[in-house]
Order: C-alpha cells, then sequence, then structure tokens
C-alpha cells in the first residue's frame, strides 16, 4: 500500500495529490475492512456505505424481544402477521411492508361467557376507531348482554361506553344473585335495570374529562335471560330483539328521531331513511337529562335467540324478519354463538360497515339446563337433524 | 451516551380518495458529548485557508489570526491538518513528506502549527476542488476518525477550476467529510460555496468585514467540537408501492434530502445528517400513497434517526382517511409554516439570481414574495437582510421596489442567510 505524498509548502509540490483509486474488492473506505457489496453500513467500523449490489433479504423482522424494539417501546399489537399482505406487523403496531395498521384489541374482540352466549364487537368499515362496547355474563340459565355505542361526535367516547356497559353488567349481575322469588323477578330486574343505567350515567361522567366541551355519551340497550324470560332494558336506539322460527321481535324501542316519526304514523323504512332518523333522544352522559331506560319482560313461547346490537348491524336489516333471516344465514355453518355473531359482523361489514358494529347473542331458554333440555333445543332453522338418538 | 427523540407534527387526516401526506418531525438529541471523546473513534479537523493571490495584506492577515484562534479551540488529542489553497493544495502542517498526514493536537503542535501558517502569503490562483481532494486525502491517511470536519476560508471565485472538476471533487469527498465554508469579501460567489457546503452537509456564511474572521472561526471550531455524535442518518421506511415526493431539512436551514439517498432496504431510504451537537433538527416529509378507504388507517412513513445499525428513535407518519372535511381541510401549523419557509429560502435566491442576470422584473416579483412569506412566517432575519435589498411598500401584499444602491456584502448576506428558517414553536 503507497502512501500519499504530501504536497509541501511553502515549496511547489512534487507530485500531484493522487486520486483515490477505485478498490478491486469492496473494502469500506472508512477503517478499510472487507465488507459485502450489499452491504450498507461497514460491520467493523459502522460507517455508511454505499451497496453495489441489492441487498436480497426482506428487511430484518424485530421479534417481540430484540434490542430493537425494546428501544423503541412496546408492542401495539398481539398481532404478528398483516391481514393485508401477509408482511411482519412491526413492534409500533404496523405492518412492515404495506403500512397497514394492525388492529387493536379495542377495534375487534368478542367474549364467550357460555357456549351458549357471545358476542362480538367491531370496528366496522368507516369509523377510524371502534366507539361500540360489550359486556357478557353467563351463569346456569341466567345471561346478561350488555351493548353501549359511543356516540361518534363526542371526546373519548370510546372509553365512555366501555365503563358504562361494565358497569351495567356488574350492577345486572349483582342484582340477579341476590333474586329470591321468581315471581318477583321482573319488578326486581326493571328496578335494576334503572340502578344499572344511572351506575353506567356516573361511570361516564367519570371517564369524561372535566373541560371537555363534548362530552362522552353512549346508549344502552341490555338483557338478562333468565329461564325461558328475557328482561330487557335500552335508551337510545341499540336494540334487542327476540327472534324465533315462528316469532321474530324487536322488543326494545329507540329513543331517536326515526321513531318520534313512527310513533306520529310514519312507515318504518321511510322513518328510518330520514337525515336525521339516527339522531337519538336519549343518552347516557353529563349532558344526559332523562337516564331512565324503557324496560320490559318478554317469555320466549319456543326456542329461539336474544339479539342485543348496536344500529351498526340493524342498519342493514331493521325489521325482525330481516334481522332473522340474516341470523339463520349466519347459523348456517356453526351455531356457535361467537361464530354466528362474527358472521353477522362480516355481513354488516360486507354491507358498508358505515358504522361500528356490535352483535351479542344468547339463546333463550338457555340449552344446558337438564330439566328442560327438550324444550331448549336452539332454533337453528338449516340444521334440524339433531336429538335423534335421545 | 447520547439520546435522541423525536416528534411528529401533522395532520393524519386524508379526505377520501386522498393520497399526499406531509408531517414534519422533529429530532432532538441531547448530551451528545464532545467530538472524538465518546469512545466511537477520533475526530480530526482540518482548516484551509485561501492563500490566492486576492487574499491581500488585509485578509491574509486577518485569516492567519482566525486559523491561529480556530486551533486554539481544538481539543487535545484531536487530531488536525492545516491545508493551504490557491491554485493548488499544500500541507503546511504538519510537516511530513509521507505517512500519517494529520497528528494529535497538543501543547506543542499547536505551537509549531501556527508557526506554520504565520509563514502564509497571498499568492497564485483558485482552486478549490484540490483543496477538498487533500483534506479527503489527509483524513483517509487517519484511520478510525469518526468526525471529519473542515472549516474553510476563501476570498474568491473558483478561477483555476472548471465547474465539472469542482464537481468531481465534490463526488469524491461527499460522505467523508463536512465542511463549513465562509467568504470573506465580496469578490466571492454565494451559489459556488452554498453548493460545496450544502453537499458536504455544512455552513455558509459572508465574513463583509475581516475583522470577524477570529470571532468566526472560533465559533465554527467550538460548535464542531461539541458534536459528539457522528455520521448519523435519517432513515425514512415508506409502505410498498408509496413514493417519496420530498425529503428536506426545514431547521435550522432548509436542505433538500430528497436525492442524497442510498437505500438501506427495498422500503427504506438513508440520508446523511452529518455529526450532531445537543439540538433540535426539523424535517419535512411528503410522501404520496394509494388512496384507501375512508375509515382505513395506515402507516405513511417510519421517521428514524441511527447512527451506524442502531437505531434511536423513530417518529411515525399515519394517514387516516375520513368523510370529515372539519378533520381533513384543516392544515397543520408546522407543516404550512415549514412550506412557507422552504418557498422563501427559494425566492430569495430566485430572486437574487434574476437581479444578477439582469431581470429587474422577475427580481422584484420573487423578492416582493419573499418579504410577503418573511412577514407572514415572521422570520425577522430575513425581513431585515431583504430591506438591505428592497425598499417595502406593503410587506403584506408583497409590493416592493428594488433599491438604486445595495451593499454587495448586504446583498450576500441575504443569499447566504437564506436557507437560514425560524421555528414555529418555542
Amino acid at each position: 500500500m503507497t502512501q500519499p505524498e504530501w504536497p509541501q509548502w511553502p515549496q511547489l509540490p512534487q507530485m500531484p495529490v493522487p486520486a483515490p483509486t477505485a478498490a478491486e474488492t469492496a473494502l469500506c473506505p472508512n477503517c478499510g475492512q472487507p465488507v459485502s457489496a450489499s452491504a450498507a453500513f461497514c460491520e467493523a467500523c459502522g460507517a455508511t456505505l454505499v451497496p453495489t449490489e441489492p441487498a436480497v433479504s426482506e428487511p430484518p423482522a424485530p421479534t417481540e424481544g430484540s434490542a430493537q424494539t425494546r428501544r423503541l417501546g412496546v408492542r401495539q399489537s398481539q398481532v404478528t402477521t398483516c391481514s393485508s399482505c401477509g408482511g411482519t406487523i412491526d413492534a409500533d403496531g404496523y405492518c412492515q411492508v404495506c403500512g397497514a395498521k394492525a388492529p387493536s384489541a379495542r377495534d375487534h374482540y368478542s367474549e364467550t361467557p357460555a357456549d351458549w352466549v357471545g358476542g362480538v364487537c367491531d370496528r366496522g368499515v368507516q369509523h377510524s376507531r371502534n366507539e361500540d362496547a360489550m359486556a357478557l355474563w353467563a351463569a346456569g340459565d341466567r345471561a346478561v348482554l350488555v351493548v353501549c355505542d359511543g356516540v361518534s361526535t363526542s371526546v373519548d367516547s370510546d372509553a365512555a361506553s366501555t365503563a358504562a356497559a361494565q358497569a351495567i353488567r356488574d350492577v345486572l349481575v349483582e342484582r340477579l344473585a341476590q333474586l329470591s322469588d321468581p315471581g318477583q323477578a321482573a319488578t326486581e330486574l326493571a328496578a335494576a335495570f334503572v340502578d344499572a343505567a344511572a351506575a353506567a350515567n356516573a361511570a361516564v361522567i367519570a371517564v369524561t374529562s372535566p373541560n371537555s366541551t363534548n362530552a362522552a355519551s353512549a346508549t344502552l340497550a341490555a338483557a338478562v335471560v333468565l329461564g325461558a324470560e328475557v328482561h330487557f332494558a335500552n335508551l337510545g336506539d341499540s336494540r334487542v330483539y327476540f327472534l324465533s322460527a315462528a316469532d321474530p321481535v324487536l322488543l326494545s324501542l329507540d329513543d331517536s328521531m326515526a321513531q318520534a316519526f313512527i310513533a306520529r304514523g310514519m312507515d318504518r323504512a321511510e322513518a328510518e331513511a330520514l337525515p336525521r332518523a339516527h339522531a337519538i333522544t336519549k343518552w347516557l352522559g353529563r349532558d344526559a337529562t332523562d337516564i331512565v331506560p324503557r324496560t320490559g319482560v318478554h317469555t320466549a313461547a319456543e326456542p329461539g335467540w336474544v339479539v342485543v346490537c348496536s344500529d351498526g348491524l340493524w342498519n342493514y336489516a331493521s325489521a325482525p324478519a330481516e334481522l332473522a333471516a340474516q341470523l339463520a344465514a349466519a347459523g348456517s355453518e356453526s351455531d356457535d354463538p361467537v361464530a354466528v355473531a362474527a358472521k353477522l359482523v362480516e355481513w354488516a361489514n360486507a354491507q358498508g360497515g358505515r358504522d361500528n358494529i356490535t352483535v351479542a347473542l344468547a339463546r333463550c331458554p338457555a340449552p344446558a339446563m337438564p330439566t328442560n333440555l327438550e324444550s331448549a333445543t336452539p332454533w337453528v332453522p338449516e340444521v334440524e337433524e339433531q336429538v335423534e338418538n335421545g | 451516551m447520547a439520546e435522541f427523540s423525536s416528534a411528529v407534527y401533522q395532520n393524519e387526516f386524508l379526505p377520501d380518495g386522498g393520497t399526499d401526506v406531509n408531517a414534519i418531525v422533529t429530532v432532538r438529541c441531547s448530551d451528545a458529548g464532545a467530538a472524538g471523546r465518546t469512545g466511537s473513534g477520533d475526530a480530526g479537523e482540518i482548516i484551509v485557508v485561501d492563500t490566492s493571490g486576492s487574499m491581500g495584506t488585509v485578509n491574509m492577515e486577518a485569516a492567519k489570526r482566525a486559523a491561529m484562534i480556530a486551533l486554539d479551540n481544538i481539543l487535545d488529542g484531536t487530531y488536525f491538518a492545516v491545508v493551504a489553497g490557491n491554485h493548488k493544495a499544500y500541507l503546511p502542517y504538519p510537516p511530513v513528506q509521507s505517512g500519517p498526514g494529520m497528528v494529535k493536537m497538543n501543547y506543542a503542535t499547536r505551537a509549531e502549527a501556527k508557526r506554520a501558517i504565520s509563514y502564509f502569503r497571498a499568492e497564485g490562483g483558485t482552486a478549490m476542488g484540490t483543496w477538498l481532494n487533500l483534506c479527503k486525502a489527509l483524513f483517509d491517511s487517519i484511520g478510525n476518525l469518526a468526525n471529519r470536519h473542515v472549516i474553510m476560508l476563501t476570498d474568491g471565485e473558483n478561477h483555476n477550476e472548471t465547474a465539472q472538476q469542482l464537481d468531481l471533487a465534490l463526488a469524491n469527498c461527499v460522505g467523508h467529510f463536512q465542511v463549513d465554508a465562509r467568504g470573506v469579501g465580496v469578490d466571492w460567489k454565494v451559489a459556488e460555496i452554498r453548493k460545496i457546503a450544502q453537499a458536504m452537509l455544512g455552513t455558509v456564511d459572508i465574513i463583509g468585514d475581516p475583522a470577524r474572521l477570529s470571532a468566526v472561526f472560533a465559533e465554527l471550531m467550538r460548535n464542531s467540537m461539541a458534536r459528539g455524535v457522528a455520521n448519523a442518518e435519517l432513515r425514512v421506511w415508506i409502505p410498498q408501492g408509496a413514493q417519496v415526493l420530498f425529503i428536506r431539512q426545514v431547521s435550522p436551514t432548509v436542505e433538500d434530502l430528497t436525492h442524497r439517498g442510498t437505500p438501506v432496504n427495498q422500503l427504506t431510504m438513508s440520508y446523511p445528517t452529518g455529526s450532531w451537537a445537543d439540538e433540535e433538527r426539523d424535517y419535512h416529509v411528503a410522501i404520496r400513497l394509494a388512496a384507501k378507504s375512508v375509515g382505513q388507517e395506515q402507516l405513511a412513513a417510519r421517521v428514524q434517526l441511527a447512527v451506524g445499525a442502531e437505531l434511536l428513535t423513530q417518529g411515525l407518519v399515519k394517514a387516516k382517511w375520513s368523510a370529515d372535511t372539519n378533520l381533513t381541510a384543516q392544515i397543520n401549523p408546522e407543516v404550512a409554516h415549514y412550506t412557507g419557509q422552504a418557498e422563501l429560502a427559494q425566492v430569495i435566491q430566485d430572486g437574487l439570481a434574476a437581479k444578477d442576470a439582469g431581470d429587474l422584473a422577475t427580481a422584484t416579483t420573487k423578492l416582493g414574495r419573499a418579504v410577503q412569506l418573511a412577514t407572514e412566517t415572521g422570520n425577522a432575519e430575513a425581513t431585515s437582510k431583504l430591506r438591505k435589498v428592497v425598499d417595502i411598500a406593503d410587506a403584506r401584499t408583497g409590493t416592493v421596489r428594488l433599491k438604486q444602491a445595495v451593499d454587495k456584502a448586504d446583498e450576500m448576506a441575504l443569499d447566504t442567510a437564506s436557507t437560514k428558517t425560524t421555528r414555529i414553536r418555542g
């Protein structure tokens, strides 16, 4: 290796400054160590290199424990494979290839408290976050289904709806345990719904920033399955249906502009198509004036499904018969409640997914009770070859 | 160990069918330490003094004093050399004929270097490319230099080289060291020296009064010695199928990085940022994506700062498509501010170039727009420098008249400062 002859001063230089010669083999221009032709950095000294060949390997996929992911923050999503392109989800919660956002736990979740009770809560397509919430419970032949829809024009309504749904469920579960006389169930549960709404209202206010100019608010729809009885309550436009083969019915009554027009004699389809049809007239939250829910009880004459849902679902099938048809289609492959709810969510997303979608399902009466096994056979219209060898 | 952090300022919301995402990413460095003292490698400093005949006695003596004061500000233990340049490049110090062309600073070498500088006299022409090539060879003669920095002083045009020769020298040197260039007097070309400084990740400024040379050199050297983080890179990842519209440093100065990237992998480009002291720099990133449906969210860019293979901070630029025009119509204030500042730099340079070429109509329009932008974005320094070149009738509408008699130094000061930006935040 020849060393440069440095041009002396003040004498004229003996030699011109040599131009750097192109390295025959790739060497790091900084430290002289051999480097790969595709390397962007020298492994010896870390200097930047201009690769002369493209790197063939994919970008390294940082796994959960790598130094890089620890340095750059905690993992944002448990999902590791991108649903859009199959790429790897980075610790930052986005795909390393296409940049798609990995769904967060809040965007899509399901609950299965018993094999006859389940639900799915989903962001839908067009909204950027999931402001619906769901809280379920089941034990024995009893189940509690709660759906709250955060009002999308308000701040923190996703946190508000979660707090509300959980508060309602907790109150109802507690009061169910205190039920003594089955004959008083209707009265006691009606009071429980009113107390649950008050607890939910307090929970919503608790998560609302005191200086929020647009206070968080949420609807409520709740059902308690007690043997063959469906006790229900609602505030706002989330709904409770009881869908059986012979008699699918809408149990709840919306607190909405559309319902107000229907009450004055307008056709349901026409009223629900009005521009402000979805404006609700009652809600939970700091600026709510009336938080007493409408309650009722329905006794199942034949086995069926209790459906508690947000308008993200019923927008696409409002009439009980229409929703029953979609439920039947959704249950054609599997009668597992979560699978059926997931199918309904998928169908609503396929219709456009304009809003968050929540579907909570329970069979009524519960199928597991030995004393009324025969009558508890679920209504599954297209799967009727059951209970053959009993 | 230096700490880096980042923050992203953007409006994430895009309208239905929207494709272009703009964001300002601020990168902050703290605890940078001192050059050559952080364990990542030694620091190397070269002082290049123009000794062409045009320097004359006054400038030459001022330059000699300034070079000596720069030596005083080089930390002991730092490798250094002194280069004298006219139509050729010479190595007055260290007095070696071969082998390593730089020595470590200590009491003795500092005194010897000062004595060598004292013999400088002004004669000959100017060929800056040869000066830069000699600097590269000197740095290369020392292994494992992390920081490589040059202070270059000149007073004239690059007469003894073609533009192509200078370009070749720059291509040879880019990425190997940084150059802060200063012009003394008014006989040098701002565009020529700015080209060197921009390519070499340094700064350019005019020193109108030779008496200020010493103070400027002392400050430049102190600043360089405070850059404990060497060879940091901005890395920008974009999604498959996306396109970088531009990547631009927007603070403290406007520097277009778009075409300076080298690929790290198929989706990530690396842009050199040189060495860092405790400081903040802002980058404007503009990315074009394929539009997604309303309600979808995706990442538009990961903007990272890396030293070697280590990622030190990451900012996420996002895109969320929304049907809510209240969200999508808003322009982020930081993006708007720096878009204006980048345009300000451009119209000042365009306006002065037009004036130089005798196109007074264009010069008036461009400098008028500059006055308007400087006023709107609160760039008081640019406004005061513009005032020395134009008479302002109405700053709000950008109505100006070119001054009849302009001090050439004021015009050059406006030009060299054109890329300096103000920040929108405190």
